[in-house]
């Protein structure tokens, strides 16, 4: 890019207002675009292999009003929800409770980040061996995908918390809760957060797949059975609420975001 | 009999880019007209912020000019439309700018070949020129070692072989020296005027060191402050081969400072 | 140099120290780990929960008979051929779109809800599309490492340093010289960062679409041994796949140890300051 580019950043307002009215016009083109391939292809693959976008809405709306959608995205949500709250309460007090032994987490610490690499999706027969096929073995596989990004973010943040602002409070007479509380948690917020924008999103689609393998509603359920009865209409109106679900939640997610650290002028780019 | 300049410049001006609804920017360059002969060791002096390397862009062709002309070899140069400008100008122009600007991934002999590399000219005997710049400035020894490995002062050296291992009719220089120690400085110093001996190449060297500008140029032009214009064009007659290291005990060298000293401001 | 040398040699003297006694620490929580695991096989029963001895001879059997390597080697297929498939283009199209940031910056929205949504959601509608074979798991991995190197990519060649193709231009490089010598090379280690990224997800991926449905590979063998209440078969299987979840990790660390030998440690940018 020579300097001649940089000057053209520096364009005049009516010509960064045309490159937006393009650039919006674009995206308007292309997702009626892709609708209308969607159309196409479900009229060419015909009713087995694609869903008509058409039928899909019709759907949506019969399976909203009879509540049966409805059921299902509570469903999906709640087993989320609680998966969620466990794996990040874990998350959380494990990297303090381990802070006071730093032997033992030095010990442990190999294993626990080789556990890292156990895909935790295929654990789900085990769970479902061990636990029974209700929400017991979902519970625990949306728990431990929730569990890893806030364990590590948080044992990462309190390893990183500056030496010198605890040895000042100690010396102030803190005691090690207080020190807990007040230096280290706010140290650590950015790397939390961070990671909990990660793992938000990650209960619902762990809790949509936990629901593929075993149980009898959900999200998930109403996608494999579907399948398993050759609904194709069924199989896409199931992910298209799924995926809107999670976009939702993760364009939320941005929005308190940014709220919440509108005041910190630097600490944008916590990525753990 | 006349040689015409190989580079000519007449009434060059500059002024950034304004965002609109603000004042016009002030110009940073403002009619400024000088001559580069051919084989001439050029060295201009300003203080900082002069648009010293503003100037060098604009004759390395990176960046366009609001105002006035350029011409070399008698040719003249599109300098005045961003769109039509030919960096290097094919080539003819060489450019050390004051960062190294190093490609990180490269070594250093690979950094050194790059130019040739690009320009499709790397043989038996580019690559012996190569391997004798790395001699003559010593880095013989550092030729597979990344930039990140290297001192500040050897990623400077590179740079500055890196442009003359390509043989630009003219060669432009930012201030190369400026970074590096007083030893280091003058070492380079030594054998930029050996190696510009061996070619009589024609170098534009930018500095703001008036010891330096008289040690290595036989002429040296002086900018005002911003608007730049040149201030004032001194002859330098000390005979070369020069003593670097002992410029300052030259007869000449006193008032040439003097006269030099009083038009920088 | 001397400098560099300083910090090395500080960083090396400080690992020796309490390197011995971290070790012991490490391997007598691993027996004391292993212990736990047999006394609750005494506890439950090995039929519950396995025993590791009992896991490690199935291993060994079942390495020798060439079984799990057959499964795993399918899974490794999907999981290297969906990467493949699915990195390529994530790569190519920033370098494409390069010049056209208006195409970018249409596709952004797009991309991004691509990279939100639940990828493995769509694992029913591949095996429908294209059965429980080989092809419906590399589809999986391959949409789900797209996106994931897509971001990356992208991250690479914006970080493109204008000096550095200013100085290329004025050497006479064209289009292509800047594009092959100055901005792939500075986007590559953004681009592992992807890649590193997106490994575990393309194993991952290919897992569960077995799991889901299919007759060959390691989440089939999982699957399989759970249902026929084989736990040590299950864990066996478990084994083999965090092994090659392993083996990806260190190709890649060792790709980029390859490629990347050119980047400074970080250690060193903090010596450096200035």
């Amino acid at each position: 890019m020579t300097s001649h580019e940089t000057a053209l950043d520096l364009a005049e307002p009516s010509q960064v207002k045309w490159r937006q009215c393009a650039v919006t016009a674009g995206r308007i083109g292309l997702a009626a675009l892709l609708l209308g391939a969607w159309k196409l292809g479900a009229d060419a693959a015909g009713p087995v292999y694609a869903a008509d976008p058409i039928k899909v809405l019709q759907r949506i709306v019969s399976d909203t009003a009879s509540g049966s959608l409805l059921r299902h995205i509570y469903v999906t949500l709640r087993l989320s929800a609680i998966g969620f709250a466990i794996g990040c309460a874990c998350g959380i007090a494990l990297p303090f409770l381990l802070r006071r032994m730093p032997r033992l987490t030095n010990a442990v610490e190999p294993y626990i980040m080789a556990s890292v690499g156990v895909p935790k999706y295929a654990l789900v027969p085990l769970f479902i061996l061990w636990f029974g096929i209700d929400d017991a073995p979902k519970l625990w596989l949306v728990g431990l995908l929730v569990f890893y990004p806030i364990f590590i973010a948080v044992f990462a943040g309190i390893r990183n918390v500056d030496r010198r602002l605890i040895d000042m409070a100690r010396v102030a007479g803190a005691s090690e809760a207080m020190i807990s509380r007040e230096v280290i948690w706010n140290s650590l917020l950015p790397f939390f957060f961070a990671a909990l924008k990660i793992a938000l999103p990650r209960a619902v689609s762990a809790a949509i797949i936990g629901e593929f393998l075993v149980g009898n509603e959900g999200l998930g359920y109403m996608i494999e059975s579907s399948r398993q009865s050759f609904d194709t209409t069924g199989v896409f109106t199931g992910i298209v609420v799924a995926t809107a679900l999670v976009l939702v939640i993760n364009a939320a997610l941005v929005r308190i975001d940014r709220r919440l650290n509108a005041w910190r002028p630097v600490e944008r780019h916590m990525e753990v | 009999m006349a040689v015409p300049p190989l580079l000519e410049v007449r009434d060059l001006s500059k002024r950034f880019a304004t965002r609109a609804g603000r004042d016009p920017s002030s110009w940073v360059i403002q009619q400024l007209s000088f001559s580069v002969h051919d084989g001439e060791f050029l060295t201009i002096i300003g203080p900082s912020g002069s648009g010293k390397t503003t100037l060098l862009n604009m004759l390395a062709q990176i960046d366009s000019a609001s105002d006035g002309e350029v011409r070399f070899q008698s040719v003249t140069a599109p300098i005045n439309d961003p769109k039509a400008l030919n960096p290097g100008l094919s080539c003819k122009i060489g450019y050390v700018t004051q960062e190294d600007n190093l490609l990180p991934w490269r070594t250093t002999l690979e950094n050194v070949l790059f130019p040739l590399t690009v320009q499709g000219r790397l043989n038996e005997q580019t690559r012996a020129r190569a391997q004798m710049l790395i001699g003559a400035v010593g880095l013989t020894g550092f030729e597979k070692h990344y930039p990140h490995e290297l001192s500040g002062g050897m990623r400077k050296r590179a740079s500055l072989i890196r442009t003359l291992v390509y043989d630009p009719p003219v060669i432009l220089m930012d201030e190369p020296f400026g970074a590096l120690d007083a030893q280091t400085r003058t070492q380079l110093q030594e054998d930029l005027l050996r190696l510009w001996n061996l070619g009589r190449k024609t170098i534009v060297f930018v500095t703001h060191d008036i010891t330096e500008a008289i040690a290595l140029g036989d002429r040296t032009l002086v900018l005002s402050k911003s608007p730049a214009r040149i201030a004032g064009e001194h002859r330098n007659a000390i005979p070369r081969p020069r003593d670097i290291r002992g410029i300052m005990t030259h007869q000449d060298f006193p008032a040439l400072y003097q006269s030099i000293r009083a038009q920088v401001q | 140099m001397a400098t560099w040398e300083r910090v090395d040699g500080r960083a090396r003297t400080r690992q020796a120290g309490g390197s011995l006694r971290s070790r012991g620490d490490q391997l007598l929580a691993l027996v004391i780990l292993l212990a736990i695991w047999q006394g609750l096989s005494f506890v439950y029963g090995t039929y519950w929960v396995g025993s590791p001895w009992g896991v490690a001879t199935r291993l060994a059997s079942s390495v020798l008979s060439g079984e799990i390597l057959r499964h795993a080697s399918y899974t490794l297929i999907e999981a290297v051929a969906g990467f493949l498939i699915g990195a390529i283009p994530a790569v190519g199209l920033p370098f494409a779109l390069r010049r056209l940031p208006i195409v970018t910056a249409i596709l952004d929205p797009f991309m991004v809800g691509g990279y939100g949504a639940p990828k493995l959601a769509l694992a029913p509608l591949f095996i429908l599309w294209f059965g429980i074979g080989i092809e419906s798991k590399i589809a999986l991995v391959a949409i789900t490492v797209f996106f994931i190197v897509y971001f990356s990519a992208l991250a690479g060649v914006r970080a493109l340093d204008a000096k550095l193709v200013q100085m290329a231009q004025v050497m006479g490089a064209n289009e292509r010289d800047v594009a092959r010598h100055i901005v792939f090379p500075g986007a590559v280690p953004y681009i592992f960062t992807g890649l590193r990224i997106a490994m575990p997800y393309s194993i991952g991926g290919a897992v569960i679409a077995e799991l889901i449905s299919a007759n060959r590979g390691l989440g089939y063998l999982i699957q399989l041994s759970a249902m026929n209440f084989d736990t040590t078969g299950v864990f066996a299987a478990l084994v083999a796949t965090t092994c090659i979840v392993f083996m990806g990790n260190c190709s890649v660390d060792a790709a980029e140890r390859r490629l990347l030998r050119w980047r400074p440690p970080p250690e060193l940018n903090m010596q450096a300051g200035s």
